[in-house]
């Protein structure tokens, strides 16, 4: 038989991942659930970009965008084992429907 | 909350292979994916999918599923309910669905964030909270969420309550659902897509390792003044015939609560867009406000205004709407 504990959090902190709180390159690889040598090839077939890609990459930081891309690409891969490339390419084209589908707006049909 | 047969949502048998299930989710994740599909219940098809193949796709979750189905089955689960809950099931909270728990395990799902209360109650923190305990120090998993806000808390802030559900195996290895609520903060200055980030609130680290964090994406409720797109927005601005031809200078009501005046240009169009640059949602590139006229017709519904419309039909005799319709040719010129 289930029972249900009820316990609450009372939080302060919140952080917006944005330019003043961005996520290292170590975080990102935490919170995408992988490794730093992926979020690297991810960094080199253009699927993410750093902030400031001339930096040295142990100083390299990310935003918002580069997480959900990067979750994005992580769940591409393991669901239909495609490569970093046609992840990036799967990702684009996904952007650009939504873009094209906001412009359309009202007159979009159901 | 429903007892979800996975099962069915794969369209498969429930003695599937691996092999199988694997090709049942590919098939109909192609025929479901939202930015393809034209079927209406697409997007609600597409999480039960992809809720069914996380679970499926696991040996340890497929086999916890399984038991518990026969539970179910057998009238053994779901007995305790809370208020108002009726046969089995128990009643979920109000504003629950944008919260939900998972736990990632072999690549960070995207769209687990939209997984259902019942995938969220059974494969939460638990078995991994368990496992954590006894390996090697290390941080605790980061674990993500989606949070709906509107557009007012997005611009200005607000505070939201949170409810995630997770299992957790006790002492005798029973599972129990703990439910959390989390009061969380939202910082003024949000957008669509971001995350914000809950130190500490993901999973239980190991030998004295701290815990991960929580991961909330922000997803905007449909708002009834302004429309979304990407960093921009739209507002519809109506405005009279009057202040369209001759130019005139509105208040217009700014989503940080702000009310600004805004010139509309003497001639402008039904439809003309006008941008009030980088009033949009904040970031790197500021998003803008786009106000689109909309030219609203006063009542015909005095002499007076009558006087005035006939007045003004006198005066731009040699106007005509239709011309183009009648001239083809001529509008192409």
């Amino acid at each position: 038989m289930t029972t249900v504990r009820h316990t609450t959090v009372s939080l302060l902190t919140c952080t917006p991942v944005d330019e003043q709180h961005p996520l290292r390159i170590a975080e990102l690889a935490h919170a995408a659930g992988s490794r730093v040598e992926w979020v690297l090839e991810l960094v080199e077939a253009g699927v993410i970009h750093p902030a400031a890609p001339e930096a040295p990459r142990e100083q390299w930081t990310f935003h918002s965008e580069a997480l959900q891309r990067a979750v994005n690409t992580r769940r591409l891969q393991r669901d239909f084992d495609v490569g970093v490339d046609a992840a990036a390419l799967i990702l684009d084209l996904q952007q650009e429907v939504r873009r094209l589908r906001a412009l359309l707006g009202p007159h979009r049909t159901a | 909350m429903e007892f979800k047969d996975y099962y069915n949502a794969l369209e498969i048998e429930r003695t599937a292979s691996e092999d199988e299930v694997r090709k049942a989710y590919r098939k109909l994740a192609r025929k479901y994916h939202p930015d393809v599909s034209q079927e209406a219940d697409a997007e609600t098809r597409m999480r039960d999918i992809n809720e069914a193949y996380d679970v499926l796709r696991d040996k340890d979750k497929r086999a916890a599923y399984d038991a518990l189905a026969e539970r179910v089955k057998s009238g053994r689960a779901y007995a305790d309910g809370g208020a108002g809950a009726g046969g089995h099931g128990f009643q979920p909270p109000p504003g629950w669905d944008e919260g939900f728990e998972f736990e990632r395990r072999g690549g960070g799902p995207a769209d687990d964030a939209d997984f259902s209360e019942f995938f969220s109650s059974l494969f939460g923190a638990a078995q991994r909270r368990q496992a954590h305990r006894s390996q090697a120090a290390a941080k605790g998993e980061d674990q993500h969420a989606a949070i709906e806000i509107d557009l007012h808390t997005a611009f200005q802030g607000g505070e939201r309550e949170l409810q995630l559900r997770a299992l957790e195996l006790d002492a005798q290895g029973q599972p129990n659902f703990v439910q959390r609520t989390l009061q969380v903060r939202i910082p003024a200055g949000v957008r669509p897509g971001q995350y914000i980030r809950l130190a500490g609130q993901g999973l239980p680290g190991s030998g004295g390792q701290p815990a991960g964090d929580l991961y909330l994406e922000v997803r905007i409720a449909p708002d009834a003044r302004y429309r979304v797109e990407g960093h921009d927005l739209t507002m519809l601005l109506p405005v009279t015939p009057t202040e369209a031809a001759l130019g005139a200078q509105v208040e217009v009501p700014l989503p940080n609560g702000d009310v600004v005046e805004v010139g509309i240009p003497a001639g402008s169009r039904h439809g003309r867009k006008l941008r009030l640059k980088e009033r949009g949602f904040a970031g790197k590139t500021p998003g803008h406000l786009y106000l689109e006229l909309q030219i609203a017709l006063p009542p015909a519904d005095s002499a007076e205004a009558r006087a005035a419309y006939e007045a003004l039909a006198q005066a731009s005799r040699g106007f005509d709407p239709r011309r183009a319709m009648n001239n083809p040719t001529g509008a192409r010129a």
